[in-house]
């Protein structure tokens, strides 16, 4: 008898579960219909990154990240218009590699990658992803924006990245996007509006001035009344604050480091420019002051009090909260003066204006951003669509993201988010950009997309 | 017939893992592990000389040895929140080992030497999973060698101490975020001194008990190897090469122990074990190069934990017993601070064991300990990690011991 009730016990401790399994994550399309998924976008739409449009950038761009979660959930096939090239449609791809400067100092830096650019033939076959880069919020209604002839007009009326897979040449982004009748799309424009005035350094030489606030909520509501008129549900984005980002970012106002010495000199040089100006009539007090340590670039001043001067002598110092861009020629900084002093001429040698967004400059684009995210959130608001704030979601990287033992911040190359370019997203950034979409359309959708797995998208490619 | 089925029920699923409480692993004897891990109220041989050394006079031989070993067999699940990412461990199977010797120099002193591994860890996750950068794989092994002593004051009572050398090795690889397939390598060593000491007492012919503790031990590696695999890219930023300086706490534990014959074939027996876990807050780790960048201190934010057990033992003739234990053992870990490396659980354990005696002085002991860590969604805030974590360990465990 005992021995049995041992049996008995023996078997109950032996008829237990062997494989700890866990129960499943429960997936739910809340009330939207992922059936058919339509990205509608720019160049951060369309996955470019490390200035080009390439293979592996494209296949990982946050749309694609999105619709591999929406998969999950009753999601369809998307189709973006796929380029096979690593080095990209256009040439430009930077990569990170070794190079030596103008002094011969070897270090890590974004250099021009070598290859040859894919070309524009056309990919013959419909597509979900309508990332356009380059495209502004007008150009999306813009007939022929698609059409080869339109590349080769001054100015261009084309782009070359719609070329490829516009289904007419006359056709507009926006008729394309209709005609694929999609159930769920995301729309995020508007970056393009302000950008392309930020990094022409605010000087309007290429055309590039900031879309009236006016203008761009009549084409945005257009466009949101067009993409909800099926019926259809989806997410907007708004505009982050492009001035945080890495391209405005990464050289520092004050980043001008001298010795004691180099400061006498410099500060020296000054006393004289000031003292020839006041032989010529013309007083002007720089104030310049040169210390040893971090000290503030030399800027062509736009705003200079005294007109009739020759350009090298229009210069100040730049104020906390001025902007240098990315793109300033760093070996005419590092053995040239530039930012300076220019030994060679023995004149100031003040960073080029289009290098630059001074006060009032960064006070335009801080305005019109702000006013861009007015119009699109009420425009989300009285469509009752999903909002992701990347405005707030960028300033809170700023001091730091962390996911699954990955740190993310705005820091060029080593925060984790932006490639080369310091304007587009790496692949690690798409996914966390795609979980900020998802984030939202749970919220709005009573939706459970799964999370896209940040670290399983690759970051930056170091050497 | 019956014993055929008893046996085969008790060993015929050797399925899949363990480690209870943190890091320890208490399988210092298999006849004490089919009890459900009870041993300090209990004078089963040379094995007190881990469980209770104020039990090894209560031998009846003159010498007495054991020697013996499990299998940990362990799997670990992980399951994101909000995503359906999901990882399981493949990990190797662990051998924890002991082995006893104990002579009576006079009736009333015993002395004895023990080896043994009461604390270890090994966890394989996939190369490619999201936790990487807070682990990879550990392997972490304590080797316990403990020349002791005992002495009975009475015939009822004995106390015990022994002198513990601590020899603990650790390896561990976690990703480092640059290009796919970085990582880091470290891998030391750390000796270090402890004790063991505690008292027994048989007050009547069927009661006994005991209390026994044994001594923190703090396992410090200095001059560690450190091992970056990284793009060369990086190279002046971390060198490839590296030395580090780490410290593992091994905590003490306090046991007491009550073991009754309740009839001449069945004993039976309840024991608690407090466990200092709460020692390990953090645990840091300090480079010689790149410090700056690499050094780090990791909380973790342990506490102390109080194990209940309950084992029984039936003696079927001279020549064969039957064990069955069980515990719970919950866990040490902080919800907050729960890093993977260590996936220790709110822990059911059951447990059962056989004996087969061929002769008189020689006995064969087979254990087999499975252990349920509760399901629980745990995080590791430092890197914002978050998951639900499950965990099942089969051991498999066999002792031989030969006494004259």
């Amino acid at each position: 008898m005992k021995t049995r009730i041992l049996i008995f016990a023996i078997f109950s401790v032996v008829l237990v579960a062997c494989q700890p399994e866990i129960d499943e994550f429960q997936a739910s399309k809340g009330n939207a219909d992922f059936t058919k998924y339509v990205a509608i976008g720019n160049s951060l739409t369309s996955g470019y990154a490390d200035a080009a449009l390439y293979h592996s950038a494209q296949a990982n761009s946050y749309p694609a990240i999105m619709a591999a979660q929406f998969a999950k959930v009753g999601g369809g096939n998307f189709i973006q218009p796929v380029v096979n090239s690593e080095y990209g449609v256009l040439s430009g791809k930077r990569v990170l590699d070794f190079a030596a400067d103008c002094k011969g100092v070897v270090g890590l830096s974004p250099v021009p990658a070598t290859g040859t650019p894919e070309g524009l033939a056309h990919v013959g076959y419909a597509v979900n992803n309508f990332g356009v880069p380059g495209a502004k919020s007008y150009h999306l209604l813009a007939q022929n924006y698609g059409n080869p002839a339109g590349l080769v007009t001054t100015p261009m009326t084309a782009n070359p990245y719609f070329v490829r897979f516009a289904s007419s040449p006359s056709i507009s982004v926006m008729e394309d996007v209709m005609a694929a009748q999609g159930t769920f799309f995301s729309l995020w424009v508007g970056n393009n509006d302000i950008l392309g005035y930020a990094t022409a350094g605010g000087e309007n030489t290429q055309g590039d001035s900031i879309t009236p606030v006016n203008f761009f909520s009549v084409i945005y509501n257009g466009l949101v009344s067009t993409l909800t008129s099926t019926g259809a549900k989806g997410v907007l984005a708004n505009i982050p604050d492009i001035t945080e980002i890495p391209f405005f970012t990464t050289v520092t106002y004050n980043g001008l480091v001298l010795t004691a010495e180099q400061a006498v000199q410099l500060n020296g040089a000054y006393a004289q420019v000031e003292a020839y100006l006041a032989s010529i009539g013309v007083p002007y007090q720089y104030n310049f002051n040169f210390q040893a340590g971090a000290n503030a670039f030399v800027i062509e001043d736009r705003n200079f009090p005294i007109a009739a001067l020759p350009k090298a002598l229009k210069v100040r110092q730049i104020q906390p909260g001025e902007l240098i861009l990315l793109t300033v020629p760093q070996d005419s900084m590092k053995c040239y003066g530039m930012g300076s002093f220019s030994t060679a001429a023995l004149m100031p040698f003040g960073i080029p204006q289009n290098y630059v967004l001074d006060a009032q400059e960064v006070a335009i684009i801080n305005n019109a951003t702000a006013a861009y995210n007015v119009v699109i959130k009420a425009a989300a608001e009285s469509k009752g669509l999903a909002l992701a704030d990347m405005n707030s979601h960028l300033r809170n990287l700023k001091s730091g993201l962390i996911y699954d033992g990955l740190t993310f911040t705005t820091t060029f190359v080593t925060g984790g988010v932006f490639s080369l370019d310091g304007v587009h997203l790496n692949q690690q950034g798409a996914a966390v950009v795609a979980n900020f979409f998802i984030d939202a359309i749970n919220k709005t959708y009573s939706a459970s997309v799964p999370k896209a797995e940040v670290t399983q998208y690759p970051g930056i490619l170091f050497p | 017939m019956r014993k055929t089925l008893l046996v085969l029920s008790c060993f015929g699923m050797m399925a899949t893992t363990v480690l209870a409480g943190g890091y320890q692993v208490r399988l210092q004897g298999a006849r004490q592990t089919g009890m459900g891990l009870i041993g300090t109220p209990l004078a089963f041989g040379s094995s007190s000389i881990f469980y209770n050394p104020g039990a090894m006079g209560f031998s009846k031989s003159r010498f007495d040895f054991t020697v013996g070993g499990s299998a940990i067999i362990s799997r670990m699940s992980f399951q994101s929140i909000n995503s359906d990412y999901t990882a399981k461990t493949d990990n190797p199977v662990s051998p924890p080992f002991f082995a006893y010797g104990q002579a009576k120099i006079t009736d009333r002193l015993t002395a004895g030497i023990g080896v043994y591994t009461p604390y270890g860890s090994k966890s394989v996750w996939p190369d490619d999973w999201k936790g990487r950068y807070l682990i990879q794989n550990i392997s972490l092994q304590a080797i316990y060698i403990q020349p002791t002593v005992s002495y009975k004051v009475t015939d009822w009572m004995g106390f015990g101490a022994g002198l513990v050398y601590v020899h603990g090795k650790v390896e561990l690889e976690k990703g480092v975020p640059y290009n796919e397939g970085s990582k880091a390598n470290l891998k030391g060593s750390a000796n270090n001194l402890g004790f063991n000491v505690g008292v027994f007492a048989r007050p009547t012919e069927k009661l006994s008990i005991g209390i026994d503790y044994r001594s923190h031990v703090d396992a410090k590696v200095e001059g560690g190897d450190a091992t970056f695999t990284i793009p060369a890219g990086v190279s002046s930023l971390i060198p490839a090469t590296n030395k580090f300086d780490a410290s593992l706490p091994l905590p003490a534990n306090l046991d007491i122990g009550i073991a009754y014959q309740v009839t001449d074939k069945l004993l039976l027996a309840v024991e608690f074990d407090y466990v200092f876990w709460g020692k390990y807050d953090s645990i840091s780790f300090t480079f010689a190069q790149s410090g700056n960048i690499l050094s780090s201190v990791n909380p973790r934010m342990y506490s102390d934990r109080l194990i209940p057990r309950i084992g029984a033992e039936y003696s079927l003739n001279d020549k064969l017993q039957f064990r069955l234990g069980a515990y719970y053992d919950q866990t040490p870990t902080s919800e907050d601070y729960f890093n993977p490396e260590t996936v220790s659980l709110n822990t059911i354990a059951v447990s059962c064991g056989v004996t087969y005696k061929p002769i008189e002085n020689l006995r064969i002991d087979f254990s087999y300990l499975q252990l349920h860590g509760l399901e629980s969604e745990r995080a590791y805030l430092p890197a914002n990690f978050t998951g639900k974590y499950r965990s099942f360990t089969a051991i498999p465990g066999i002792g031989i011991n030969y006494s004259f």
